[in-house]
């Protein structure tokens, strides 16, 4: 069905589907979407220039506030990159402990992202059943670092605290609980029929669209593409641990939720192989106060997907330059060509099917013309 | 003479008892909603938070009003007031105290009438506001009205046939002279109407109309202070006709027994249902407005069509 | 309706959510709440400061004044002072509950105890009010 003429519809900056601000505008024919013209930088911080004012260790703290969800990720990130710089090995203690947060972290995110689906196609309960786990995972987190989201766990050569015999029981025991739980939330969500009549074969993303336009993280894998830092790119453990990489040809929305689900029984058992296997020793070297002059990139497999930080350093206490990636720029250029051809009613879940975290993204890029 | 029918009217049992009926039954939808989804609800307001549903209303009688200035202002006005009004006059129809306020034969039709005509009031609220997310709220509403309507006038009739009156009051006391509720004699049509009543009420799955995540707040974005006080409190009696009428339609109404009143016994069934509703409201996700449509049309015609055939045949009544 | 068994179990659940305000929130043993100096122990290193990301923390070196004025509202919580203190002097302690109307109650000014005084240790500015 045809109208001729196209309506425009605004979206955002302010709009209930969308938890940070960011504009979309929608040309729409009749219910159907036809052009998508994204407008981004509502919540550009000036980040990467905060990065050269403030020292080494000044800066993990402001790097573990570029995302409010996967903060881990990024200040991971982060010490990887600066460790480059040096460069510094840091005790395997310590790897083990960056490894299990970062899997917690997973957890709660995507914990997260399938509730949101889920109230996205108005399916509030199985939304609050799912926060209500992730709060568990909340606690945990803060018992073992300190605070719920920014955990200052990580530091320059190390780790800040131990996980001690008392809490990795109790993790343990968690995970067997917390792994129950999603699975019987996958059941739910592969039989109940309103959420898959929302959610199949909509927002259709090809493999072949997906690698050109640099799709990255679960919406890669959904789209039944391999492709994981973790296991591609091995950091931290993550090469001396067992796990699969997770994906599903879907292409739709259906198959971002299942891959996310599925990844977190992954990460759950990855938490318990980790704690198992955690070497004894100590938790951190002491980090040199400056850096000589030296290039590094970073890689981190955020919640979201690939999450890239480079620095470059020139003697001095201060990086020159330091570059933020995050995954959600990656996935922007993907989800606006997933929106054509999509029901008015389908856009949040759509957009909200590639957890976007605009917060992150938001840095300054400058494209012109012919450039 | 007089005097009494003032009183009827205006508190028992008219206004005053609806309006509490409203306010109670908004609460322990609420509170049940909640416990479903482990959560506590409303607390703090009156004991376990009773009070909550009208220190909201106060809540919102006590803010600024707005006008959008594009919106067609006679109708924005007027029509909250409509919609609040419109179910309390159907609320009278239907025998709350074992006979209701005003009975004749053929109110059943009276109340199709009212429930077209809220749909109507929903769509004018949101057109008349011009907003985008409005407009698309109350077209929405419009099309869900198309699909429900008639499933639903036929469910209210099943029991018409049965009972050979179009007078609730009357099919109610047949109910009653029978011993046997038309739950029992006519499931399907049971199902029928509360499959319906939740799209009536704009309840997951058919919120569609207002669905947040899509279209704001849908027909009622541009609605704020003592206009959406009105629309909420139409919708809280909305609530009630509803499962006043399911119970005293499917669930044999206002029957007396032992020395228990019959408005009890009404009240005690109707959150029976109201209970029920909030259940089924928790199980599910949103339909998208396609979807419901060739739903309702597929399924839930031919199911009642099979129903009121059943019917005819004898069976059931 | 596949959550049907899962919902109707919830009903006679206790609720997962808390009453917080209203109770006491569940306090984990290793928060990192306000940071607190002991100024008997504090020697004015200048290394809390140096080490506050957010320059939440100024030392004043000489004077009547001379201690330690800390800036709650820029305060951050990550605990990089208490772990550069080499005298152990700066304990985080598990109070959490630090929102204030007003910007000035949360500067808080710790003094080194002066050795005519036998105070130990004095607050220019009134403790913030407990909720």
């Amino acid at each position: 069905m045809s109208y001729g003429t196209t309506i425009k519809v605004p979206f955002g900056p302010q709009h209930p589907a969308l938890k940070e601000p960011e504009y979309f505008l929608f040309e729409v024919d009749g219910d159907i979407v036809v052009k998508v013209t994204p407008r981004i930088g509502y919540v550009h911080r000036g980040v990467e220039k905060a990065f050269e004012q403030e020292t080494y260790l000044h800066n993990l703290y402001l790097a573990e506030r570029i995302c409010g969800i996967c903060s881990h990720a990024h200040s991971t990130c982060y010490t990887q990159t600066v460790e480059g710089l040096v460069p510094l090995e840091i005790p395997p203690r310590a790897v083990y402990i960056r490894l299990i947060m970062a899997e917690l972290e997973r957890l709660h995110s995507h914990s997260l992202w399938v509730g949101i689906a889920a109230h996205e196609a108005g399916f509030d309960t199985l939304f609050m059943y799912l926060w209500r786990d992730r709060e568990m995972i909340m606690d945990l987190m803060e018992e073992i670092s300190g605070n719920r989201v920014t955990h200052a766990i990580n530091t320059i050569g190390g780790v800040r605290r131990d996980i001690t015999g008392e809490q990795a029981t109790k993790i343990k025991k968690f995970m067997d609980k917390f792994e129950g739980n999603v699975k019987e939330y996958m059941k739910v969500l592969e039989t109940e029929q309103t959420f898959l009549k929302r959610t199949k074969d909509v927002g259709i993303l090809k493999p072949r669209d997906a690698i050109a336009l640099c799709a990255v993280g679960p919406t890669l894998r959904a789209s039944g593409i391999k492709s994981d830092v973790r296991a591609d790119d091995p950091y931290l453990a993550y090469g001396e641990i067992p796990f699969n990489v997770i994906t599903h040809d879907g292409c739709d929305i259906y198959a971002r939720t299942i891959v996310r689900c599925e990844e977190m029984i992954e990460s759950a058992n990855i938490i318990k192989y980790a704690l198992d296997h955690m070497p004894e020793g100590k938790i951190k070297v002491p980090p040199p106060r400056t850096i000589a002059p030296n290039e590094s990139v970073g890689r981190v497999e955020a919640p979201r997907g690939e999450l890239i930080h480079y620095a470059r350093s020139n003697g001095t206490n201060k990086p020159e330059r330091y570059k933020v990636r995050a995954p959600t720029l990656g996935n922007l250029a993907s989800v606006c060509q997933t929106l054509i051809g999509a029901h008015v009613a389908d856009i949040p879940l759509i957009l909200a099917g590639i957890d976007p975290c605009f917060s992150c993204m938001d840095r300054v890029i400058i494209t012109k013309k012919g450039e | 003479m007089v005097l009494h029918e003032i009183f009827g009217v205006f508190v028992y049992p008219g206004m005053a008892l609806l309006f509490g009926l409203a306010f109670l039954y908004e609460w322990i939808d609420r509170k049940f909603f909640a416990r479903v989804q482990n959560r506590i609800g409303p607390l703090y307001t009156g004991p376990s938070g009773i009070l909550q549903p009208v220190a909201d209303f106060l809540k919102l009688l006590s803010k600024e009003d707005i006008v959008p200035e594009s919106c067609e202002k006679p109708i924005f006005s007027v029509i909250p007031i409509v919609y609040a009004t419109l179910p309390l006059i159907a609320l009278f129809v239907i025998p709350i105290t074992g006979s209701a306020l005003i009975s004749f034969e053929g109110d059943i039709i009276f109340l199709m009438f009212i429930s077209a005509l809220i749909t109507l009031s929903v769509f004018l609220a949101g057109w008349s506001s011009a907003g985008s997310f409005s407009r698309i709220g109350s077209i929405r509403s419009a099309l869900q009205m198309l699909s429900y309507e008639i499933p639903f006038g036929l469910a209210l009739i099943g029991p018409a046939i049965s009972a050979h009156s179009l007078s609730l009051t009357k099919i109610a006391q047949w109910q009653a002279a029978n011993s046997s509720w038309f739950l029992w004699l006519q499931p399907i049509g049971f199902a029928v109407v509360l499959i319906s009543l939740l799209a009536e009420l704009e309840l997951v799955p058919f919120d569609i109309p207002e669905a947040e995540t899509e279209i704001v707040a849908g027909w009622l974005t541009e609605y704020g202070g003592r206009r959406l006080a009105l629309f909420r409190l139409g919708k809280d009696l909305e609530l009630v006709m509803a499962s006043t009428l399911v119970a005293s339609l499917y669930l044999g109404g206002a029957q007396p027994l032992f020395f228990i009143p019959p408005v009890l016994i009404l009240i005690i069934k109707s959150v029976v249902v109201l209970l029920l509703i909030s259940f089924v409201r928790a199980l599910f996700a949103r339909f998208r407005i396609d979807q419901m449509t060739s739903g309702m049309w597929t399924y839930l015609l031919p199911l009642m069509i099979v129903q009121i055939l059943l019917v005819q045949l004898g069976i059931g009544g | 309706m596949s959550l049907f068994r899962e919902a109707a179990k919830q009903i006679f659940r206790k609720p997962a959510t808390l009453k917080y305000p209203f109770e006491p929130g569940i306090v984990p043993p290793g928060l990192r709440g306000r940071p607190v100096w002991d100024m008997e122990k504090c020697i004015l290193c200048v290394l809390c400061q140096n080490a506050c990301p957010t320059a939440a923390i100024k030392m004043i070196p000489k004077g009547p004044d001379a201690g330690i004025e800390y800036h709650l509202d820029r305060c951050i919580f990550c605990a990089e002072c208490a772990d550069a203190c080499p005298r152990k002097a700066i304990t985080m302690t598990t109070n959490f509950e630090l929102a204030d109307t007003s910007r000035s109650r949360m500067v808080q000014h710790y003094k080194k105890p002066q050795p005519a005084q036998s105070q130990t240790q004095t607050q220019t500015q009134a403790q913030p009010p407990k909720q």
